[in-house]
Formats: structure tokens, C-alpha cells, sequence
């Protein structure tokens, strides 16, 4: 069903596309899907999917100091990050655990950080904790600003000339429909995915805009569908203080040769003494799924445990995303998740699984 | 504990030949904090002519040191001593606020 081509807000747009609402990691009601998870799955496999990604928090961050400040409190070189480029960031305990995965976005005049759902309060506490004397000024946008991502393999197609030069998390200024709106590449389900921010009132236009363009609106159940067989890990799941990111497999956002950060003692230590004690891997599973929090064991001994689980349309059975002990962390392991009273039979997988055949 | 931060007197004597060197004739010593560091915050050492308003001042030694007011929080019962020598690490602040100090020294938590 097509939207109106006219909708006061994005929830009404949404709504008349056919969107069931569930509330949203961050308390935001956002659709859970828009009547057939399957096909909009298909979309963002093989065309192009048009997400909400309003949950996830947003902060401008202003000032002279702010690229050198959260140099100094995350994973990644932040430092030479020019205008118009970005990075992802991991910001860590100085026990080296993760608190969120950040995307920082140098719009020029300032920086555009995406945190994980719910987590901008945090992130803007734990900054301004470090904030002695610098020149900063953060700003929580999340709420004035909606973020719509369109990923898939069209995506940069359909969003044109600007989006299709634009390597990962860099950004560019696009206009729709007359609506000027910031694009930038985050590729966050694995696959070429493009956030467009826009300021709140201009949301329900932009994603008019987008679906008229061939976008196809899809909900959180497919999304994280593709998530987890993409094996990216995701906020409060794989991503928390219970876990450091060479664990989560966030290697390519950790710069080795920056200096000193809060938390790199840590994770420069358990990278060379190779002390990574567990690794995100996949499970495939034979039976129902299991919880999401279920114990794994091969030979009656504990090798890990679940942390997200979808029916997973690629491997055409359930797929769980796990924490494998690393000493038995290979793909063909026969593994038993241990749910409630239930044992499923699976066997280890690497991540990202091949997508299904169109 | 005492709240106040203080300066040994070699720290004091090194101060004075570091600004002399900037030849400063009215000066103080910026001490503080900041983020960063493998622990989370990392000392902070400078010269400045003057105060700022939000400033504590304190006099030791003949030496005016200048700490801001959150800085002050995790510095206070802090001495400014100077280690000498080859091996020396020159300026070094022992911080009985520091509950973790990492590897090389340079950075604490609280």
C-alpha cells in the first residue's frame, strides 16, 4: 500500500502505510512491521528498505575541543577526521568495556554523534564528566531530529549522486522534495545503509519523499532479522558493559597507534597478550527458538551463551547471535542451547551468513 | 586528608626556572585535570600570567598555583613534587584520590 502523499506527522504516515507499532528500544513506538516481515526483509536484500532509526540518540557536539575530547574517551582516531568524513568510535570504560558504539559525523561546523537507542543521556553525561575547561557543547538532538535509514542494495541509487560517492560514515547534504536533510553512510545491518537526519517537523515529508522513490518502508522485525544474520551486534545485547569490543568484534573501530584513551590499557593488553576470552559467532538452530539469553554447552561442558535470536530467512531455520568461549569458538561446533527445560541442537556458524538466493 | 593542594620545594624551585626560561615575571602554576588517559583523567601543567576569576589560589613555597574548581574535586590533597635526574619523570603529582593509576603513571581514576 502506498502512502498518502501528505501525512501531518510520521507516525501518521507510517500508520497509513500500514505499520503496527511496538515500543521501540528507547521508548519511541516504531513499527514493528508494515503486515509482511518477509517481503520487507526481501526489500532490504535485494532493493531497497526504508527503516526508522528515530530511536537511536543523537547529539550535536559543538566547540573546538570536541574532536580532541572524544579522541581522548573512545577507541578510535578521531583526531584527523576532516569535514564531510566520519568514523565509528567505541566508548569504554577504563576497564575497557563497552558502554555504545558511536558514529561521529563531522558536519563542518559541528560534529553529528549517533549513539545506540535510548543511550544519548548517557553518553552526554559520561562526555561532560570529562569535560574540564574544554571548548564543548553538546546538544541532545534526538528528539527535534527523526533519523530514517534507507539500506539495501539500491540505496545509494535511490538516494543519488551525493549518497553514491560516499564511503562508510562519511556524510553529505542532500535535498528532497525541496527539504535539505544530512545524509550519512553507516551501513549499520552490514549491508549499504544510509542515515538521513532531518529536523522533526520535516519527517514525514522526507519519508514520503524516500518511499516515493522506491524505498520500501520496512519495521524493526526485519530489521533486526538481517542484523542478526549480518552478525552486527546491537546495544544492550551484544553491546554492554559486560563485554569489551574485541569480544563484540568491533576491531576495525580500534586504533592501536592513537595513544592513550580511557579503557586502552585494557584492550591494547587482551589484543597482544591474545586474552580475548569469547567472540560473537552464530548459532543455527534445528528446533523452535530458544530465549534469547539461553546457555550453550558442547559435551556437557558451558562454551557460551545466546544474546539475540531471529528465524532466519537465509538459512531457512532459527539463527541466534552467541558468545562463544574463543577456545571453542569455530565454525561446525554441535552446540545444545539450554532454554527453560528445553535443549535445541545447533551447530556454530560464521557471520554474515550468505543471503538467500533471490 | 588535607584539602589543599601543595607544592615541594625543589617542584617550587623548578617551576620558577621554567617560567624564568618563558621569561614570566608575575606567574602561576596552572595545575588540573582532564579526560583521557588509559584510567580515565590525566594531569594537566601550564604557566599562566593570572588567575581566572572561578580560580582557587593557593601560595606554597613562593609558587601561586591555579586550579578550576572541578579539576580542584579530584586534586585536592594532592603535592606537586619534582622528580630529579636521568631517570627522573620530573613533575609528579601524588594524588591520594587516585584509586587506579595506569601502567606508565600518567593517568588515575577516583
Amino acid at each position: 500500500m502506498m502512502p498518502p502523499a501528505t501525512a501531518a506527522s510520521l507516525r501518521e504516515a507510517q500508520l497509513s502505510a500500514g505499520a503496527a507499532f511496538h515500543p521501540g528500544e528507547g521508548g519511541l513506538p516504531l513499527p514493528a512491521h508494515f503486515g509482511d516481515a518477509a517481503r520487507e526483509y526481501r526489500a532490504a536484500r535485494q532493493a531497497a528498505a526504508l527503516l526508522d532509526r528515530s530511536a537511536f540518540g543523537r547529539l550535536r557536539i559543538t566547540g573546538a575541543d570536541a574532536l580532541d575530547l572524544l579522541n581522548r574517551l573512545s577507541t578510535n582516531k578521531l583526531v584527523d577526521v576532516q569535514p564531510g568524513r566520519g568514523a565509528a568510535t567505541v566508548l569504554t570504560t577504563n576497564k575497557g568495556r563497552v558502554i555504545d558504539l558511536l558514529i561521529v559525523a563531522n558536519l563542518g561546523e559541528e560534529l553529528l554523534v549517533i549513539t545506540g537507542p535510548g543511550s544519548q543521556a548517557r553518553v552526554a553525561e559520561w562526555i561532560d564528566t570529562y569535560t574540564f575547561g574544554e571548548d564543548i557543547a553538546v546538544e541532545d538532538a534526538t528528539h527535534s531530529h527523526a533519523m530514517l535509514s534507507v539500506t539495501g542494495p539500491h540505496a545509494a541509487a535511490l538516494l543519488g549522486d551525493a549518497a553514491s560517492g560516499l564511503d562508510p560514515f562519511d556524510f553529505a547534504e542532500l535535498e528532497l522534495e525541496g527539504r535539505r536533510a544530512s545524509v550519512i553512510r553507516t551501513d549499520t545491518l552490514g549491508i549499504d545503509g544510509f542515515d538521513v537526519v532531518t529536523p522533526a517537523e520535516h519527517a514525514a515529508a522526507v519519508w514520503l519523499a524516500l518511499a516515493d522513490r522506491g524505498a520500501v518502508p520496512i519495521g524493526a522485525l526485519a530489521a533486526e532479522t538481517l542484523r542478526v544474520e549480518q552478525g552486527v551486534p546491537g546495544c544492550g545485547r551484544e553491546l554492554s558493559e559486560d563485554y569489551n569490543p574485541l569480544e563484540a568484534g568491533l576491531l576495525p573501530f580500534i586504533s592501536f597507534d592513537k595513544g592513550c584513551y580511557i579503557g586502552q590499557e585494557v584492550v591494547v593488553r587482551l589484543n597482544t597478550y591474545r586474552k580475548v576470552q569469547k567472540r560473537l559467532m552464530g548459532v543455527a538452530l534445528d528446533g523452535e527458538k530458544p530465549d534469547a539469553d539461553a546457555r550453550l554447552t558442547a559435551d556437557d561442558r558451558d562454551v557460551g551463551f545466546i544474546t539475540s535470536v531471529v528465524d532466519s530467512p537465509a538459512l531457512g531455520r532459527p539463527l541466534a547471535l552467541a558468545y562463544v568461549r574463543t577456545s571453542h569458538a569455530e565454525p561446525g561446533l554441535t552446540v545444545q542451547a539450554h532454554s527453560g527445560d528445553r535443549v535445541v541442537g545447533g551447530v556454530t556458524v560464521e557471520l554474515p551468513v550468505a543471503a538467500p538466493s533471490a | 586528608m588535607p584539602l589543599t593542594i601543595g607544592i615541594s620545594e625543589t617542584a617550587a624551585r623548578k617551576a620558577r626556572e621554567f617560567a624564568q626560561k618563558g621569561s614570566h615575571e608575575e606567574f602561576g602554576l596552572r595545575v588540573g585535570v582532564k579526560g583521557g588517559g588509559c584510567s580515565g583523567l590525566t594531569y594537566t601543567l601550564s604557566i599562566d600570567a593570572e588567575s581566572r576569576p572561578e580560580d582557587k589560589v593557593i601560595e606554597e613555597n613562593g609558587i601561586k598555583l591555579f586550579i578550576d574548581k572541578k579539576s580542584y574535586v579530584f586534586l585536592a590533597g594532592t603535592i606537586l613534587e619534582y622528580s630529579d635526574g636521568l631517570n627522573g619523570k620530573g613533575f609528579v603529582f601524588n594524588n591520594p584520590n587516585a584509586k587506579t593509576v595506569c601502567g606508565c603513571g600518567t593517568s588515575f581514576s577516583v
